[in-house]
């Protein structure tokens, strides 16, 4: 197995007391193999500290994720499950017989990991859990989600299940990483449906919701992004201005985002409507 | 008043009873694992209960301000069902390491049988690997013989008296265990066991020291209450509020506190975060109720 080194001194900000036990839990594993990670992985977050320690992007065969989500418990975590040379099956037993902490954990140790049935199984968990950090650990700050899309067992599909939750639990679209290049008219009329329904409950939208849906436009996005540039909300509105940004024929819309412009107060939104505009 | 309610069974209560425990200032519950009123036939069923209480559990809890800890063990009465004992026994490690898991419990003697013995002994000694407390059931037939047998295998096995809570105890335990050193529990009933006028008069004569009470609220006649109401009783009596509060705050979280930060003292002192947006395996305490307006 290919172990990934975490960034060089990440036990840089553990006491004498933490790295005590982390060396002894390494040792532990090296003789037992993976058996004894049901009893020590409970123990990682209040012997090893939920701080995060680091930050900076990992790329490791395509694989890519964002230290600056992992806590000394994360990465402490994925050394130990890289010793033992974790089955798949453990992994899964680890989540679902984990409390808040080691879910978390066994979802975040998937990340750096090739993409096995058990990475589906466990994709399947936080997709049907709704858990947010689960969730969060799942599929933010990596490729994970993408990558997943290479499993026999995963589709377009599951992979637009996952985009709806979320919307659905407004999380930011920017923390799962190359999501924007696999887009399709079907996402974008989940998205818009989810939209429109919310928008009749008198609830809000998911911000990021014009961003995903001009990469693929269907039905109706035009309107709603055009719509999207008069909104109140600065968030929706920078939405909608990017959105229609990144839309395979944006010239044709150079005229409304000329005159949004000259009324638009925010710098940010000036700067995302000139780039409509743009030759 | 702040109130650590060390024992209660809130897996078999309603969110009628959290809601009115917060209210009545109950910032903390111990829920010990325990029988659930019919045996179990694999070890499959104890594995889905201990994750409930560390999870749901848990979650349902703070979904009304409290704080949620619990104890993990084989109950007596399981302790002598051969179908499950063993295989419990086997899976106990990974649960007492567990974050919310202050201590082995409840534990003890039933029907005081050498099956109960045994597995009681062989708690003690995961008690002693994982650094925790015990949390004891005693017997509710020949209880005092059954009071005296427990602290003579306690002490044959060495050990500490000071990490020992005997629960469910009565005028009669008391004056076997008041110098020993340990912790004696009292689960206040209605009209049984013991009740709020005669703890008064228990702690009127042995003090607040190593004393702690408990509403035992299962699914059975019982009051999640009547720790708050018997602070009323110790009040109209004339205890002085600090005495009230090292009964039902200090007291159990001086018990239950321990090395390795599992129970933070500084986290009690603000409600558990109530946030009705979230949810655990996919679930929530709302029925169809506007989170962001419940």
């Amino acid at each position: 197995m290919t172990h990934t080194i975490p960034y060089p001194d990440w036990q840089a900000t553990l006491d004498e007391k933490a790295r005590t036990f982390l060396e002894t839990a390494r040792e532990r594993v090296a003789e037992n193999g993976a058996e004894v990670l049901p009893v020590l992985f409970p123990q990682l977050p209040r012997r090893l500290g939920r701080e995060i320690p680091g930050s900076g992007l990992a790329v490791v065969q395509g694989r890519v994720w964002d230290w600056g989500a992992w806590r000394a418990c994360d990465l402490a975590a994925l050394e130990l499950v890289e010793e033992a040379e974790i089955p798949g099956s453990m992994r899964v037993d680890l989540f679902l017989h984990g409390d808040m902490e080691e879910r978390l954990m066994a979802m975040r140790t998937l990340v750096p990991a090739p993409v096995t049935d058990a990475t589906i199984e466990l994709l399947g968990e936080a997709q049907r859990t709704n858990t947010v950090p689960h969730f969060e650990a799942a599929i933010c700050d990596s490729n994970l989600l993408v990558r997943a899309l290479e499993h026999s067992a995963f589709g377009i599909e599951d992979f637009n299940r996952m985009v709806l939750k979320l919307a659905f639990i407004d999380l930011p679209l920017s923390r799962v990483l190359q999501a924007t290049e696999h887009a399709n008219e079907d996402l974008s009329r989940m998205l818009q449906d989810l939209a429109t329904e919310r928008e009749a409950a008198g609830r809000a939208v998911w911000a990021d919701t014009n961003r995903m849906i001009a990469r693929a436009p269907t039905a109706g996005t035009l309107a709603r992004l055009i719509g999207g540039l008069e909104h109140g909300d600065d968030r929706q509105r920078l939405a909608a201005a990017e959105g229609m940004a990144a839309l395979p024929k944006r010239s044709e819309l150079a005229e409304l985002a000329r005159e949004r412009w000259e009324r638009e107060p925010r710098p940010q939104i000036r700067t995302a409507l000139e780039k409509i505009t743009a030759p | 008043m702040r109130i650590f309610e060390p024992h209660a069974h809130m897996f078999s209560r309603v969110t009628d009873d959290y809601e009115r425990m917060a209210l009545a200032g109950i910032r903390a519950i111990l829920e010990p694992a325990f029988w659930l009123g019919q045996n179990r036939t694999s070890v499959g069923t104890f594995i889905d209960y201990f994750d409930t209480i560390i999870g749901w559990e848990r979650f349902r809890a703070q979904q009304f301000g409290i704080h949620h800890f619990c104890t993990m063990g084989l109950n007596p009465r399981e302790a002598n069902d051969d179908r499950v004992n063993d295989d419990v026994m086997a899976i106990l490690p990974r649960y007492l390491e567990k974050d919310s898991v202050l201590g082995v419990g409840e534990i003890g003697l039933d029907d005081q049988t050498p099956k109960e013995e045994k597995y009681f002994l062989g708690q003690i000694e995961l008690a002693k690997q994982h650094e925790l407390p015990v949390l004891i059931h005693t017997p509710h037939r020949d209880k005092k013989k059954g009071f005296e047998r427990m602290i003579d295998l306690i002490k044959d096995s060495g050990f500490p008296m000071e990490r020992v809570l005997l629960d469910h105890g009565n005028e009669e335990t008391i004056k076997i265990t008041k110098d020993l050193g340990l912790y004696s529990g009292f689960s206040i009933y209605p009209h049984t066991k013991m009740d709020p006028r005669r703890m008064v008069s228990i702690l009127k004569e042995y003090g607040m020291e190593r004393m702690i009470i408990n509403s035992a609220a299962d699914w059975g006649i019982s009051d999640p209450l009547l720790v708050p109401k018997t602070c009323i009783a110790l009040e109209q009596a004339g205890f002085p509020d600090e005495a009230i509060e090292q009964l039902v705050w200090d007291n159990p979280i001086t018990f239950f506190e321990q090395e390795g930060g599992r129970l933070d003292r500084a986290e009690l002192e603000k409600p558990a975060n109530i946030d009705r947006r979230e949810t655990w395996d996919g679930n929530s305490v709302l029925r169809g109720q506007d989170p962001e307006k419940y």
